[in-house]
């Protein structure tokens, strides 16, 4: 476990939820239905789970400096509507539980200007340690921020798309 | 429309990492695994005549409605990749499918990619009943997997669990 990072961590924002990110629909997310492309939601959603890693002190410089990675283990999205080229996206996080090596962060992604729900993401990061690639648990400063966050978030109500499973008897 | 493939489970789709699919982590980011899937739905929905051609002659879509992406290993730039897909349920207008995706030449798997998709009327982008030859062969695929053991990935909950 490391005891400290050898870098200015970024001041901490402990809104709840989180909802610093904002992004935009590229050019080339868009597929032949006209439309965001599933896969480009999680790269879209993955770059919200960044900015929280960011938050958290665990930014490219983590990375660069050959300290630690996070990785996606599980990921779950609802596609609730469309989205076109250009649409400006924002994202709210909610932290819905963390551990000594993992979060498990809620995402929702909401049209920019319209307002609507576009699509969620419910997913598991860890911790992994550079040399080993292998699981590891948050450095020391990290675990420290996480709990500040989770004071924030766990009075949140559980999002009703959080802790979904499959299954056309789902039908509303 | 291609000729019916009836193996269990269907196993037609290959692919390669391409090095535009790397993060900076070093291997297929989370994103482009699910780009690798949404191919290997397209090479499942041809089965069913319900592909690129269907969508560019203005006939019909499908929107998937919802995802889930298990990360059970890491592929890296070059990788081959070989996709099966299992069908799940399925009804008038939707179809639940499981697809795995394991390194070809080493066989471990990768990832797996649960999927519930609609069929789209073009038109008026709502969803609609599956065209009757379509229905046809999606009863003759799923009758065809009816007998296969459920991946132990479909139907999972998010959660850390807690610790004994």
């Amino acid at each position: 476990m490391l005891d400290s990072l050898p870098y200015e961590l970024p001041e901490l924002v402990t809104r709840a939820p989180l909802d610093t990110h904002t992004s935009k629909v590229l050019p080339e997310w868009v597929d032949w239905n006209g439309h965001m492309n599933v896969a480009f939601y999680v790269t879209a959603f993955d770059q919200a789970s960044g900015a929280f890693m960011r938050n958290m002190g665990l930014g490219r410089r983590y990375v660069d400096g050959k300290l630690g990675m996070t990785f996606v283990l599980e990921t779950h999205v609802t596609y609730d509507r469309e989205m076109r080229e250009g649409a400006p996206m924002r994202f709210a996080t909610q932290l819905l539980a963390r551990d000594a090596k993992k979060v498990h962060l809620f995402h929702e992604m909401y049209h920019g200007e319209q307002g609507y729900l576009a699509a969620t993401n419910e997913t598991i990061v860890m911790n992994i340690d550079y040399a080993s690639r292998r699981s590891a648990p948050w450095p020391i400063p990290v675990a420290a921020r996480l709990e500040e966050l989770w004071q924030a978030h766990k009075d949140l109500p559980r999002p009703a798309k959080a802790g979904r499973v499959m299954a056309l008897s789902q039908k509303k | 429309m291609v000729e019916l493939d009836l193996s269990a489970p269907f196993d037609q789709h290959r692919a390669t990492v391409l090095p535009e699919w790397i993060d900076w982590n070093g291997h297929m980011n989370v994103g482009f695994y699910v780009v690798a899937f949404d191919k290997a739905t397209d090479t499942l929905c041809n089965q069913f005549g319900c592909s690129w051609e269907y969508t560019r002659e203005k006939i019909g879509m499908t929107f998937v409605l919802e995802a889930h992406v298990t990360y059970d290993r890491e592929v890296k730039e070059g990788d081959p990749l070989r996709i099966t897909s299992q069908i799940l349920d399925h009804d008038a207008k939707r179809l639940h499918c499981i697809h795995c995706m394991y390194h070809e030449a080493e066989g471990y798997l990768a990832a797996t990619n649960e999927l519930m998709m609609m069929h789209i009327d073009y038109e008026t982008r709502r969803s609609a009943p599956w065209p009757e030859w379509a229905m046809e062969r999606i009863d003759k695929l799923a009758a065809a997997h009816r007998n296969l053991p459920a991946p132990s990935q479909a139907g999972r909950l998010i959660g850390i669990k807690r610790k004994k």
